[in-house]
This record gives structure tokens, C-alpha cells and sequence, in this order.
């Protein structure tokens, strides 16, 4: 039976947005997703590991796209920054959350059909 | 590589459900919870009139509590994903996976509760209708976090309903219709309210 071929743009995934598909944005992001409070810019770099020049650029990024909030204030007389995830940016980052799965998932169904007849021709040689 | 991309699949998921754990459940609508609420108060008001001893009719009694609790469910279930696939469409199954994992523990041992008692201990039925206010409230404080941060008073006014019934309400007065009326009215119509009053918070987050 000949295979079905899949319909146009099937695989073109243009919901990957390139200011979340970086992986320390995505770091970022994933993290502040969990903490709807915010996040201190110290508790951020060290989650994700970043250096502060770094950990700048890249909030500015998110800020500037509109998927971040930075706030500074001071607290105990000393000035602390707290980055939060925007409404927007919540809600962008699960729509890029859901083409990323869909990504993963065909990648997955490939390898699984590829992985199939091997499985099979392994099955032929096994003793009835 | 597949095993690698199962696992990348888990780890969206896990993500989703960590996000989801943060965003405040939208799924209760106001006026449905109020109309639970009044559907215990007619509930209460027919076993007022055609129940005047239900202590001798158990079964009776039981049909009548038990239709209004899945009524209810009925009604606040199905509002629930129409709601919570509106307002939280990209987490809305991780949502409603959460809103019922925290609650059907309290329903089901409830339910449960209710069964053993029947089968193994009927003397101890005139406890039913504080036993049910307390495993509610533990429901609702277990959906607390979920949901605005004052539904922790409806989960302590089910409590102090439920004790309150447990001490007070013995011998003839075990099963009386003020017993889960006032109980289950006030509470859902106190729910309601907080739900109405905190409707726009965390909106369009998700």
C-alpha cells in the first residue's frame, strides 16, 4: 500500500519561537515558569547556571520580547532584582512547550518505525 | 534514541505539570457552585417534608443525599472542563488532572466511609453527616493552593460543620436536614462567592 505523503507544512513547526529556542532562555523560562512569584536574579544564576553577563543579556531579551517583567527594589537596604513571567509570556512559552512535544513526538514515531523491521527480522531468526 | 525522546516527551510533560501546579484553577464556576449550594437546601427542605424519620429510613435517606452529591458532581464535572479548556487551554488537561487529583481522594473515601459503615457498623450511621463535612474539608483544603487563597475558610467552616455536627447532633437530631443543609449550603454558597469575587486573578495566564 502506498504511504500517504504528509500534508504541506506538516513539519515546518513555525510555532518554535527563536527568542524562547535558545537553551538559556529556554533554562530561563522553564524556571520562572515554575515560580509565578518571580525569581531573584541570584536565585535565577544559579539555577541556571549562568554567568551575570550572561544572565543579563539574556533577561533583557526576554524583557524587551515582552515575556519577562524585571522589577527592582531594595530589601534590607540592599537593591534586588526579581524577574517574573509575564501573562503573555506564560502563555507563549506554552504554546512553544506544545510544538516542541510535537517535534519530539514525530521524531519519536520515526525512530520507532525505523526501529520496527529490524525488530521484526531479529524475531525471524529466533527459534520457533 | 527513542528511550533519549521518551524521556525529552516526559520531561515536557513534567514541565507542564509543574506550571500547571502554579496557576490558579479557573475550571469552579461561581454560579454552578452556587447551585449546588441551593440544591442542598431543597435537598434538606424535601427530607424535611417527606422524611420525618430518617433514622428509620436509612435508605431513603442515603438515595436522597447520594442523588444531590452526584447531581451536584454531575454539574460542577461537566462545567469544569468546558471552563478550564476555555481558560487554560494549553494546560488544561494537566489542570483538570490536578483539580481531580486533588479532590476524588475525599470523594471516594466518603463514598467508601459510607459503605462500611452500612455494612459493618449501622449504629454508627447518625455520624454520617459530620463524617462527610470533614472529609470534604479535607478536600478542599487539599485544593487549596489550586485555588484562591481564601477557599482555605470554606474548607475550615466544612471542618468546624462537621465536628459541630459530630457533637451536637445525636439521638433524634443525628440526621436531621439542618445536619448537611446548613453544612453543604453555606459552604458551597461561601465558595461561590470567593470564586466570584477572585474571578479575575491569574487571568489569561494560561
Amino acid at each position: 500500500m502506498p504511504r500517504r505523503d504528509p500534508a504541506p507544512g506538516r513539519f515546518a513547526y513555525e510555532g518554535l519561537d527563536r527568542v524562547i529556542h535558545e537553551r538559556a532562555r529556554l533554562s530561563l523560562l522553564t524556571s520562572l515558569a515554575a515560580h509565578p512569584k518571580g525569581l531573584a536574579f541570584g536565585d535565577l544564576k544559579r539555577l541556571c547556571r549562568l554567568t551575570d553577563g550572561n544572565l543579563s543579556r539574556h533577561l533583557r531579551i526576554l524583557e524587551e520580547s515582552g515575556l519577562v517583567e524585571i522589577t527592582k527594589r531594595f530589601r534590607d537596604h540592599r537593591p534586588q532584582t526579581t524577574c517574573r513571567l509575564t501573562a503573555a509570556g506564560r502563555r507563549r512559552f506554552l504554546d512553544y512547550l506544545s510544538v516542541l512535544e510535537t517535534v519530539v513526538a514525530d521524531a519519536a514515531a520515526t525512530a520507532r518505525a525505523d526501529a520496527a523491521p529490524r525488530r521484526g527480522l531479529v524475531k525471524g531468526f529466533a527459534p520457533a | 534514541m527513542l528511550k533519549d525522546l521518551d524521556q525529552a516527551l516526559a520531561e515536557i510533560s513534567a514541565i507542564r505539570s509543574q506550571i500547571a501546579r502554579s496557576v490558579v484553577f479557573r475550571g469552579y464556576g461561581p454560579a454552578t457552585v452556587a447551585t449546588t449550594g441551593l440544591l442542598a437546601v431543597v435537598a434538606a427542605a424535601v427530607q424535611a417534608a417527606l422524611l420525618r424519620d430518617p433514622t428509620g429510613n436509612l435508605p431513603g435517606y442515603l438515595a436522597l443525599w447520594a442523588g444531590a452529591a452526584v447531581l451536584s458532581a454531575g454539574l460542577v464535572g461537566v462545567e469544569m472542563v468546558t471552563r478550564a479548556r476555555r481558560a487554560h487551554s494549553g494546560l488544561a488537561q494537566e489542570m483538570l488532572a490536578t483539580a481531580v487529583e486533588q479532590f476524588v481522594p475525599a470523594a471516594a473515601a466518603g463514598g467508601l466511609l459510607t459503605l462500611v459503615l452500612l455494612a459493618f457498623a449501622p449504629e454508627a450511621t447518625w455520624m454520617l453527616p459530620g463524617l462527610w463535612q470533614v472529609i470534604f474539608s479535607l478536600g478542599v483544603f487539599a485544593s487549596c493552593r489550586f485555588l484562591p487563597p481564601p477557599i482555605f475558610w470554606v474548607g475550615a467552616w466544612y471542618l468546624t460543620a462537621g465536628l459541630g455536627s459530630l457533637a451536637l447532633a445525636r439521638g433524634t437530631g443525628a440526621l436531621s436536614p439542618a445536619a448537611m443543609g446548613v453544612g453543604f449550603g453555606v459552604g458551597q454558597l461561601l465558595t461561590a462567592a470567593i470564586l466570584y469575587l477572585h474571578r479575575e486573578e491569574g487571568g489569561g495566564d494560561a
